[in-house]
């Protein structure tokens, strides 16, 4: 990882709302399609990357989030990008990227999670609210974002770090008006 | 605006995807032969049809991939959306 400065953060914490910058945190990008691929990232990991779109798994501290048919995310604390890359990336079974640097892992928790994204993104989380562990791509105050369903009424949003003071700013000030 | 379901994520909004125009254009197989006139054809002509319309689509802020889609451009309807490399539904 680079020794970057995160960008600072007024963290305000409101009634029923509480953010919390989750970094250092490791995230890799693996992307594969054969049954090799599958077998041999299952076996590094202890486990299965999840098929169903839109969609998670996790072993304890590990999370794989789903992210089209043939990408997923892995999130951690400790650094295993060695072991992914040399096994998988240089045999050539899939690819293996190191973007720990390129996401702001944002935790929000609080009963009004769904109302404060639902300010500022199409997607409609009626259904996403009631279902843990699910994922989804989407915009939020017209930035990418990627928002895991961790526990009930606790979300990870990852966004990219150039957007990631911007849309941190932008919630601060939505959560006040919630 | 519209919904559009992708045939990876599902229904999703429209702000999330960009048309890439027309569908099923196919490639000529030696372009060195062809015309300045045929390439422009190839190349830039483009059908602009007042009715049911077949379309590529990305879903540029979710999975990123590619599909097609048969949207009627009169009202915005969509009757069928399928993957790419999927042939496309007869009844249109």
């Amino acid at each position: 990882m680079l020794k970057i400065n995160y960008p600072k953060f007024e963290l305000n914490n409101f009634e029923d709302l509480n953010f919390k910058i989750e970094e250092p945190k490791i995230k890799i990008n693996v992307r594969g399609k054969n049954k090799d691929f599958y077998t041999k990232i299952g076996k590094i990991l202890s486990i299965i990357l999840p098929i169903e779109p839109n969609t998670s798994t996790s072993n304890g501290n590990l999370n794989a989030l789903w992210l089209s048919p043939d990408e997923w995310m892995i999130y951690l604390n400790e650094n295993i990008f060695d072991s992914l890359f040399n096994e998988i990336s240089k045999l050539n079974l899939g690819s293996v990227t190191d973007v720990s640097d390129q996401w702001v892992c944002i935790n929000i928790k609080g009963n009004k999670v769904f109302d404060l994204l639902s300010n500022g993104s199409p997607f409609d989380f009626r259904e996403f609210k009631n279902n843990k562990n699910h994922v989804v791509q989407t915009l939020l105050n017209h930035i990418d974002v990627t928002i895991h369903h961790k526990e009930l009424n606790e979300i990870n949003l990852f966004v990219r770090r150039s957007f990631s003071e911007h849309l941190m700013l932008w919630l601060n000030d939505s959560a006040r008006f919630i | 605006m519209f919904v559009i379901n992708c045939p990876y994520c599902g229904e999703r909004d429209q702000s999330e995807f960009n048309s890439g125009g027309e569908a099923h254009i196919i490639r000529p197989k030696q372009p060195t032969e062809l015309s300045d006139d045929e390439w422009a054809e190839f190349l830039f002509m483009r059908k602009n049809i007042k009715g049911i319309q077949f379309e590529r689509w990305n879903h540029t802020h979710g999975c990123r991939k590619w599909f097609n889609v048969v949207r009627d451009t009169t009202n915005d309807q969509i009757h069928a959306v399928y993957k790419m490399g999927e042939k496309p539904p007869k009844d249109y």
